[in-house]
Parts: structure tokens; C-alpha cells; sequence
């Protein structure tokens, strides 16, 4: 009884309120209106968070195109400058030679130029391999520092593998006489 | 819905129709902000206006537009939170704290109990505020009240239950203090 009492009582503050909503409601037509110029209205193309992630993105793409690019060339020449630095000795007496002399035309010294970069090459892949073999050698030279504590004088012990006929003849003396139990 | 003028002229009469209790409702999803109400209904009838809220007639029109501006409001309250936050971190309030700009004149017209109702009210967890609002201000039945709060019936019965407790209590605390004679028992025999 005492909670329909109150259901009428909690509907009616409800109207109370509605009847006060529908008075300062605003008119159908203006917000229809106000909502349809919003529809028509042109928007920003682009949202600002957006944008600022897109150009951050680009960003760091081009940084990352630029820095692989210098980077790359660069190290190159750093291969290229320790394998010449090996040989330029033997490349200069071999190319320099025929600058010395004086009576050498242009057109043999452009076909020398023109051969000058086989003869790099060449010389580069030579250092490579020699660079190479050295290396094998000393991986295959190599011996642990520690190698030393891992002998000891029974080594031959461990690594000879052990004579068994003469141990089993030695120990048939200590064996009972398992014939003399069976005629028991 | 651009593409077929019938359809939105049949539409509008029925939003005209629906029109002040569609306020109402959007004041009670904006903690009674008449502002973000008047806003929340304009993004609303954008949305129908524009073709992303599309009615499908798997319920009624109203369960359907309520549950829209629901929804609205929500993302317009996130939204708002969100600036707040975002560009004023010093006069951090949340909305829901800002919200009632009512005016003074209308709320001194109203009943000293009506004032506390309201301030009771606002004291609900929101789930059992729009039960409350969508049976007892609506009209609408438990399961259309469930269906615009995307809940299920069991559950917006228990809000509502629940609502209905929290603000008997409520009111009783506050008729202690100001002498308002709430969930009296009626006695025929008294003079």
C-alpha cells in the first residue's frame, strides 16, 4: 500500500517536471532547422589530430629515407679506403706507371682510366679473400687459454680403453668353486 | 533517407510528434543541462537528417529515437569530458558536476519538494536516474525502457527497483530536516 502511495506520489514530481520541460522545451521547426544548416554547412576536410599524425608520420619516413641513403654510400667508402690503403702501393706502381711518361696521349690515358675500375674491383676482392684466409687460419689456430688446465697425467687412463681377459682371469681366483656345489 | 523526401516528411511529423518528450528525455541523458540537451537533440536530427541513425522498424520509433539520444549524449558527454581535459587541466571539473544551468526564476516557481526530488535525483547511479525517467516521466514499459537502455528487462527491472528505493530514501532523509510529509500512510479516519 505504502509503495503505490509512493510509485503515485514519485510519478506525479515526474509530471510535475515534465509539464515544466514541456513549457521551456525549444520549437521543433528551430532545432529542425539549426540541424539541417549543420548538414549543409562545409566541414573541415581534415581533423587536426589527424593531420598532426600524418606529418609526423612523413616525417620520420623521409628522416629515415634520407639517413639510409647517406649512411649506406658511406660505408661503402669506408670498405673501399681500408682495401685500397692494403694495396695502394701495387695499384699505384700499376697505374701511375704510364703517367710518368710524357709522351702518352690522352686517349691511352681516358682507356687506362677506363680500366682503372676493374683493376679496383679486382684489387678489393683480392684484399677481401686475403682478409678471409687470414681470418680461417687464426679461428683454426685458436686454442682456449684454459686448454692447459684440462691435462692431467692419467689422461691415458681415461682415454685407453681397459684389457677385460686379463682382469676376469685375475679374478677367477676369488670366485667359489661352483662346481663343487653342484655335487653337493 | 536524403534520397527518399516521403520518408523524412514522414519522419519529421513523427519527430515533431515525439518532440518535447524527446527533450526531456535528452535533459535527463545531459544531468538536466538544457544547453547539451537543446545540442544532443540538433546532432540527433542530424544524424536521421544525414542517414546515419536509420529507423528499421525493429522497434517502435520512440524506443528507437530514445536509444539514439542516448547514445549521443554519451559520445557528446565523453567528448566534452575529454576536451576539459584536454585544454583546461586547471579548472578540471567533470561535467557532471557543471551540468545544472537551470534558471534561478524557474527553479524558486518550484515546489520546495520538487527541488528536492530533483536534488535527490541527482544523487542516483545513472542507470536507475533513466529507469526511473523512462517509466515514471515516459510512460514507457519495462521492456521499452530496457530496450532504449540496451539492457536487458531483468536488469532494467532491478535498476528500476533499485532507483525506486534509493530515492524513497533519499526523500525520507530529507523530510526529516524540512517537515515534508513523504510516504505517508493516508488515513481515512483522520480529520
Amino acid at each position: 500500500m505504502e509503495s503505490i502511495g509512493d510509485e503515485k506520489r514519485i510519478r506525479a514530481l515526474f509530471s510535475e517536471v515534465r509539464f515544466a520541460d514541456e513549457q521551456a522545451a525549444p520549437s521543433f521547426t528551430a532545432t529542425w532547422h539549426r540541424a539541417q544548416s549543420r548538414a549543409l554547412r562545409p566541414r573541415r576536410a581534415f581533423n587536426l589530430s589527424f593531420v598532426t599524425a600524418t606529418a609526423l608520420l612523413i616525417l620520420a619516413m623521409g628522416g629515415l629515407a634520407v639517413w639510409s641513403r647517406y649512411t649506406q654510400p658511406g660505408d661503402m667508402k669506408a670498405v673501399a679506403a681500408t682495401a685500397a690503403a692494403n694495396f695502394s702501393v701495387k695499384i699505384s706502381t700499376q697505374l701511375d706507371e704510364p703517367r710518368e711518361d710524357p709522351e702518352i696521349s690522352n686517349a691511352a690515358v681516358n682507356a687506362q682510366r677506363r680500366l682503372r675500375t676493374p683493376v679496383r674491383s679486382q684489387a678489393l676482392n683480392v684484399a677481401r679473400n686475403r682478409q678471409a684466409e687470414q681470418q680461417a687460419k687464426q679461428l683454426a689456430n685458436w686454442q682456449s687459454p684454459t686448454s692447459s688446465l684440462l691435462a692431467s697425467p692419467s689422461d691415458n687412463l681415461f682415454k685407453s680403453l681397459p684389457q677385460l681377459n686379463e682382469n676376469a682371469n685375475e679374478m677367477k681366483s676369488f670366485l667359489p668353486n661352483r662346481s663343487n656345489d653342484k655335487e653337493k | 533517407m536524403k534520397d527518399d523526401p516521403m520518408e523524412i516528411a514522414e519522419l519529421k511529423t513523427e519527430l515533431e510528434r515525439l518532440h518535447s518528450a524527446s527533450f526531456g528525455w535528452a535533459l535527463s541523458c545531459c544531468r538536466r543541462d538544457r544547453s547539451d540537451a537543446e545540442e544532443v537533440l540538433q546532432t540527433v536530427y542530424l544524424k536521421i537528417f544525414e542517414g546515419k541513425a536509420r529507423f528499421r522498424g525493429e522497434s517502435s520509433l520512440k524506443t528507437w529515437l530514445f536509444a539514439v539520444i542516448r547514445k549521443t549524449a554519451a559520445t557528446e558527454y565523453r567528448r566534452k569530458l575529454l576536451r576539459t581535459l584536454r585544454l583546461a587541466p586547471e579548472t578540471e571539473t567533470p561535467p557532471d558536476q557543471i551540468a545544472t544551468h537551470e534558471h534561478p526564476a524557474s527553479t524558486l516557481e518550484r515546489s520546495e519538494e520538487q527541488v528536492y526530488f530533483q536534488r535527490a535525483l541527482r544523487t542516483l547511479p545513472r542507470r536507475q536516474r533513466e529507469a526511473l525517467h523512462l517509466v515514471f516521466y515516459e510512460d514507457l514499459s519495462l521492456r521499452e525502457a530496457a530496450d532504449v537502455m540496451g539492457v536487458s528487462i531483468g536488469s532494467a527491472r532491478q535498476h528500476y527497483e533499485r532507483g525506486k528505493r534509493h530515492l524513497r530514501e533519499s526523500l525520507s532523509q530529507m523530510e526529516v530536516g524540512y517537515g515534508i510529509n513523504w510516504g505517508r500512510k493516508e488515513n481515512p479516519s483522520a480529520v
